[in-house]
């Protein structure tokens, strides 16, 4: 961490949007106070990494957490060192060394998460705290980062991009429960169904995402063009429709098979018992099968909303928009910044989605178990 | 009162259960004793229908069980298995108070009666009724299963194995408090083991099962005394029969009164079984115990030749009979 933060360079400035910037060291962009703070703070935390305790790896966990507060903060010093006022256009990148202590501040939360035994509740809370802290920095101080300006030039525009992705991803995972749960259901009573069911699923989901929105194009198009009612509707070879249909496509297997395997797995003899009590047949299921289940098929709907949202973002190739279109905006245009804004969302709404549903299993499972 | 008449149960080709008959009388506590694959737990499921049988009669309360509703016929009859079957996902007090809430009791009725369940297992209500299964032992979780069989009162009680899979410690307390139990409650029992322990000290009726087949039924002292099939007295123990018939005989049926002669050192209650007497005569070297009530006064008097004596008079009269 210590070698990413003085050898690589953690900020970088551009005169304006295209040009590439001019890399800084730690020294330019933060000073010898700044740079001294931050050599401290992590030979600290190696430091206390020599001897492990439980109080060591709390101060760990402090100093992490203090670290990480600490970050939008060297952005704002350096901001104000780097950048001329009388430059208005020019812009704060953010640098490889930056991105790197991020992500290792990142991984060693995580191992001290593990390490210690804390809850999710726990994690989230910091993890929380700090975002919160990022947000209020990126939106009252650091008008001079390039990510920022990505953003107020577009602001109306992103929060558009963000409410079609999640409408996107809510439709087509909320369609596949409801269809994962029927056709699971359906499966457990006919077992013909099942082999040919898995086989099809496991077939769509060997198609490329971008070979299945075109090999949708054609048919829709050709079905918006010659049935009016359902060009009426919207449907067309590009857009929503076809997107849905992809990402609903998509999304079944993991949701079928979770599903099914989840009402399997409940043990027989918790059934026969319930049977032997004199519990009818739907009592059973509402009260014994489908509650026991709920852990694994929950674990089910976060696998396919988790991939839903990566899904989507390519889903913005064929005009059904949401975040991706930042994406492929950006590369287009060789702003890097501009991809930053479509992808980093991507990446937080899925860090969101993946801890809230894992808390909801935890919280399900009968007594904590 | 269950009565099974030429029952059989056949699964395609092979044939579980061969044409029984058997007749549990109301308040009696019937065993089924076999090996494993003997088709015990197969007749015992056949009663509260969980399997349908092939053909014979099977009247509960001098009905047919297929007259009866499936759903309401098991909700008035107890069942305990040996993996106890509780719900993970609820507490004690909601596995408990499963039944009583299917047949629509007021929830202040069913809190009461799950209340007085657990008091009866010797579950502390404050201390358990919020557990769930995974945090009990296995002798607790398995008193919750047999308290909730019970939580309807159902007359009928079925148990499969159900202290099977606890070690013989608990087992044996559990068997205890279970045969206490049914002194008080008096539930017409149909209780399935491969033990043949288990039955003797537990049932009014023994029915010896193989290969679908019943071997020989009667009281347990009738089956010590009069093995009729070399199967059944190699389950009863061949050699140990003898002392596994004594256990079964009081102390109080065998003594004499206090004769002349001067009383014996050693004293046994006499409610003990013959044979602890024979242990205690073993340990003590004697061939003479003095007989002594609760209040630990001599009511009586034991000796080995007595009982040798009539263990052969006994064998004579029930020939005779």
């Amino acid at each position: 961490m210590l070698a990413a933060s003085w050898l690589l360079s953690p900020v970088s400035v551009a005169p304006n949007r295209i040009v590439a910037g001019e890399s800084y060291g730690l020294v330019a962009a933060i000073g010898w106070p700044g740079g001294l703070l931050v050599t401290l703070l992590f030979l600290a935390i190696g430091g206390l990494a020599i001897a492990p305790s439980r109080t060591h790896y709390y101060a760990q966990l402090g100093i992490v957490t203090l670290a990480l507060l600490l970050m939008p903060f060297g952005l704002m010093v350096a901001g104000h060192w780097l950048i001329a006022a009388d430059l208005p256009q020019a812009r704060l990148g953010i640098g490889a060394a930056y991105w790197t202590v991020l992500f290792l501040l990142m991984l060693c939360l995580v191992e001290l998460r593990l390490r210690l035994g804390l809850s999710r509740l726990w994690t989230t809370l910091l993890l929380g705290i700090v975002v919160g802290a990022w947000l209020v920095c990126a939106s009252q101080w650091l008008e001079n980062l390039a990510l920022v300006q990505e953003f107020q030039a577009r602001d109306q525009q992103f929060y558009r991009a963000l409410v079609q992705h999640i409408a996107l991803v809510s439709t087509a995972v909320s369609v596949s429960v409801v269809a994962g749960l029927i056709l699971a259901m359906l499966m457990r009573r006919y077992r013909r169904l099942q082999k040919v069911s898995f086989a099809l699923l496991n077939f769509l989901q060997t198609i490329p995402s971008l070979a299945l929105f075109g090999l949708l194009l054609a048919p829709l198009a050709w079905l918006a063009a010659n049935v009016p009612l359902l060009a009426e509707m919207g449907v067309s070879g590009i857009g929503t429709t076809p997107a849905l249909i992809a990402l609903i496509a998509y999304s079944l297997l993991p949701m079928v098979r979770n599903t099914y395997i989840a009402l399997e797995e409940v043990s027989p003899d918790t059934l026969e018992a319930a049977k032997a009590m004199g519990m009818r047949a739907s009592q059973r299921f509402w009260q014994v099968r489908f509650p026991l289940a709920l852990p694994i098929l929950l674990e089910g709907v976060r696998i396919t909303t988790v991939q839903a949202i990566g899904l989507t973002a390519v889903a913005a190739l064929i005009g059904a928009g949401g975040l991706g279109t930042f994406i492929f905006q950006g590369l287009g245009q060789a702003a890097m910044d501009m991809v930053l804004l479509g992808a980093l969302p991507i990446l937080v709404l899925a860090l969101i989605v993946d801890a809230s549903l894992g808390a909801l299993a935890d919280v399900l499972r009968p007594g904590g178990h | 009162m269950i009565e099974l008449s030429h029952v059989s149960k056949r699964f395609g080709e092979d044939t579980a259960v061969d044409d029984i008959s058997l007749h549990v009388a109301k308040g009696k506590f019937c065993a089924l004793v076999g090996s494993s694959g003997c088709g015990k737990s197969t007749t015992l499921r056949m009663i509260n229908r969980l399997i349908a049988h092939s053909s014979g009669d099977i009247i509960l309360d001098g009905q047919l069980v297929e007259q009866y509703n499936p759903v309401k016929l098991r909700r008035r009859i107890g069942y305990v298995i040996q993996s106890t079957g509780l719900f993970p996902h609820w507490t004690v007090a909601r596995n408990i108070g499963l039944v009583p809430r299917l047949l629509k009791w007021s929830s202040n009725d069913v809190t009461t009666r799950v209340n007085e369940l657990m008091h009866l297992l010797g579950l502390p209500v404050e201390e358990f009724a919020h557990k769930y299964p995974h945090q009990l032992s296995g002798g607790q979780a398995q008193r919750v299963g047999v308290a909730r069989a019970l939580a309807a009162d159902p007359d009928i009680l079925l148990m499969d194995e159900p202290f099977g899979a606890l070690d013989p410690i608990t087992r044996e307390k559990l068997q205890d408090e279970l045969a206490k139990l049914q002194a008080r409650l008096h539930k017409t029992v149909v209780f399935v083991t491969h033990d043949m322990d288990e039955a003797l000290k537990l049932a009014d009726h023994l029915v010896v099962m193989r290969e679908g087949r019943i071997v020989q039924q009667g009281t347990p002292l009738a089956l010590l005394q009069h093995p009729n099939d070399p199967f059944v007295e190699s389950l009863l123990g061949g050699l140990e029969r003898g002392l596994k018939q004594a256990a079964l005989t009081r102390v109080k049926d065998h003594m004499t009164s206090l004769g002349q002669s001067l009383p014996a050192q050693a004293r046994i209650p006499a409610d003990f079984s013959l044979r602890q007497a024979l242990s205690m005569m073993l340990r003590d070297h004697c061939d003479r115990l003095t007989v002594v009530d609760q209040q630990d006064m001599p009511i009586g008097e034991l000796s080995l030749r007595k009982i040798v004596k009539e263990a052969r008079v006994d064998k004579v009269s029930h020939r005779d009979a």
